[in-house]
């Protein structure tokens, strides 16, 4: 009993400091952000509490020495640049785990070439794809090589999250609908895809947020134009000022978004599945 | 020559791995027949319904349904529907949508496709489950859901995977009898797959016994049942009496069999086949055994004394202890032992008539099933 009891006391403890190391940075940021500006450094204490580095980031604030963050580009280019990363990976990502559901010759080459995909190091992949543009004469772009490389990394977890969702696949739906003389296609829109949705909205968001986030492949392949992660990056060269945490803050305001809206997405799915239409009865003859 | 609704041709399946799941099956249903086909699980059973179905492969054979050379034909081109043991109900449609989805696909007008569906709502009793979805069905409701979306189709033969499989015992017995009475109504041909030999002789106008990929016996219930033709027929159908010995002679359909328990006689199975010498196998259904002596001509004997006696609503079930050791299993009515003392260890005497019983070959490797 003593011993259950202590364990149970050491996982918490070991719970709550992952929490503490997960959450402490994002808190400290948060904090941070309303430090009083535009003299107040990146440091504690707050010398007094202020929304001056928000103004700053939307470029509302009044002229200072700090120069604005180079982000409303980079933005634009991070988003569609996953947002057409997500497209393209989830696509083939589902197409993929629809093909392993049958045994095919050479699958398990298959099965491990998409996976190195997220395994190889980001840093290698990235130079490599920049020497071997340089060799044939490609130009590096954000929309190009870069894309190239967000879809290489991001296509894996699509890939096999779709694969844990057609694993616990009942075929049986299908070769109904097959039985029922529906054509393979028609199976495929009006049975597989409703029923395999929610894994489809997950696997959409690996992608999303996989790229939108992502900075070795993209530092050697994106050329001069750079995304949010590298023009965030890049300030850090000069000086280190409040309104990168308050960036900071927003952004991941924004990804707790992209997941609310994951959430809400998802429950509506799943409660189109279950809901009791109501008030619906229809006179049948 | 007769058109037969559903026609199997030396149908044979074999497994990319080698695995032979199915050997040579030849099968001919008539229009508006209730085929059941049963066996233990592997036995290749839902293989042949499968392949009926156009869900695998026809290694060899040939596959007709009305006359027409399915062989090749994909699932979705076949006349056939299915219905699967966990009725494979759309979880994001409504009952309503579920049943209407196979007419879809049909060219017919939208009045047309809400008469029909209405019709079927009606003819399974779903009008008060219309608009629900799967999850808050009874087992009773998604097997009528399940049937009602493949009948809807009008196909001309309808395949059922152990539809029943998944319902209490309760439910199970009154779905069969709503199942033949359907049937009967819409003279469809329905091939059903079953484990459970009750269900199998309780629906079927005939049953087909399937073991280890190839065909025991097809025959109507009552011959199963009370006329066994294989050794794995007499283990796996009905309440029999086993008794294996040496053939000793075998006469004008009359065989007798030497077993450790005297020489005992019955009827062969499979006329013409046995003869003097072989290891034979005595088969006699439990019902045909009297309890006390008979001093009657033509009656087999059997002396024992009783292991056990359970008692099972209106059955009892008898184990008795022979003279060599053998344990044997009755299974009766209970009308049948009245007056009996079936206490452990008293002496039981059996008989029943040489007409009764079947004998035949035991040379086959069958493995006996429960």
């Amino acid at each position: 009993m003593d011993k259950v009891a202590s364990l149970k006391w050491f996982l918490g403890i070991f719970t709550a400091l992952f929490v503490l190391f997960l959450y402490g940075p994002f808190i400290v940021m948060g904090i941070l952000s309303f430090q009083q500006g535009p003299e107040g450094g990146p440091q504690f204490p707050i010398i007094e509490w202020s929304t001056y580095w928000y103004q700053h980031v939307f470029g509302i604030a009044p002229p200072s020495r700090v120069a604005p963050l180079p982000i409303g580009e980079a933005l634009f280019r991070s988003l569609s640049l996953a947002f057409a990363t997500m497209v393209v990976s989830t696509v083939m990502g589902v197409l993929t785990a629809q093909a392993f559901r049958s045994q095919f010759r050479g699958s398990g080459v298959v099965f491990y070439s998409v996976i190195l995909g997220m395994i190889v190091p980001g840093v290698l992949l990235g130079l490599g794809m920049a020497l071997l543009a340089n060799q044939l004469g490609i130009d590096r772009n954000w929309w190009s090589t870069a894309f190239v490389l967000h879809v290489v990394y991001t296509y894996p977890f699509a890939f096999l999250v779709m694969l844990a969702i057609f694993n616990r696949f009942d075929t049986s739906v299908e070769e109904a609908s097959l039985s029922l003389g529906v054509s393979p296609a028609r199976t495929f829109r009006k049975v597989t895809f409703p029923i395999i949705f929610p894994g489809v909205l997950s696997a959409m968001l690996f992608a999303f947020t996989l790229s939108y986030d992502e900075f070795p492949r993209t530092l050697f392949t994106g050329g001069s134009d750079v995304t949010m992660p590298l023009a965030i990056y890049g300030t850090f060269a000069v000086e280190i000022h409040p309104n990168l945490f308050a960036f900071g803050v927003l952004t991941t305001l924004f990804s707790f978004a992209l997941l609310a809206i994951y959430g809400i997405l998802l429950t509506v799915s799943t409660r189109r599945q279950r809901a009791k239409a109501s008030g619906l009865q229809e006179d049948i003859s | 020559m007769t058109q037969f609704d559903l026609e199997l041709k030396q149908i044979t399946k074999i497994y990319p791995g080698g695995t032979l799941a199915v050997e040579a099956f030849d099968l001919q249903v008539e229009k508006g027949e209730f085929l059941s086909f049963v066996g233990p699980s592997g036995c290749g059973k839902t293989t042949t319904l499968r392949m009926i179905a156009g869900l695998e492969d026809i290694t060899s054979g040939e596959l007709y349904i009305r006359g027409v050379n399915n062989t090749h034909i994909k699932a979705e081109k076949r006349p056939t529907a299915t219905i699967f043991q966990n009725y494979a109900i759309y979880p994001h449609m409504t009952v309503r949508q579920n049943i209407e989805f196979g007419l879809k696909i049909r060219n017919l007008s939208a009045s047309e496709i809400r008469q029909k569906t209405g019709n079927m709502i009606d003819l399974l009793d779903l009008g008060s489950v219309a608009d629900a979805r799967e999850h808050s069905l009874s087992g009773g409701q998604k097997q009528r859901v399940a049937l009602a979306r493949g009948l809807i189709t009008e196909p001309e033969i309808l395949l059922l995977d152990e539809p029943l499989g998944a319902l209490d015992a309760n439910l199970r017995r009154a779905i069969q009898d709503e199942l033949k009475l359907l049937q009967r109504q819409l003279n469809i041909t329905f091939v059903f797959v079953t484990h459970a030999q009750s269900e199998a002789l309780g629906m079927g106008d005939r049953i087909v016994v399937m073991n280890a990929g190839r065909v025991e016996q097809i025959g109507k219930s009552e011959d199963i049942y009370f006329n066994p033709q294989t050794p794995f027929v007499s283990r796996f159908i009905g309440k029999n009496l086993l008794f294996e010995g040496k053939i000793s002679g075998a006469n004008g359909g009359i065989a007798s069999i030497e077993t450790p328990h005297g020489v005992l006689k019955a009827g062969m199975a499979g006329a013409g086949k046995i003869s003097k010498g072989q290891q034979g196998l005595l088969s006699v259904p439990s019902e045909y055994i009297q309890f006390g002596k008979s001093k009657a001509s033509g009656v087999n004997a059997i002396t024992g004394h009783v292991k056990q006696a359970n008692f099972v609503l209106n059955t009892v079930i008898i184990y008795m202890t022979l003279a060599n050791g053998d344990v044997v299993k009755i299974d009766t009515h209970v009308d049948k032992v009245k007056g009996q003392d079936l206490n452990p260890g008293t002496v039981l005497n059996c008989y029943w008539s040489d007409k009764q019983g079947r004998i035949m070959l035991n040379e086959t490797n069958n493995s006996g099933g429960a």
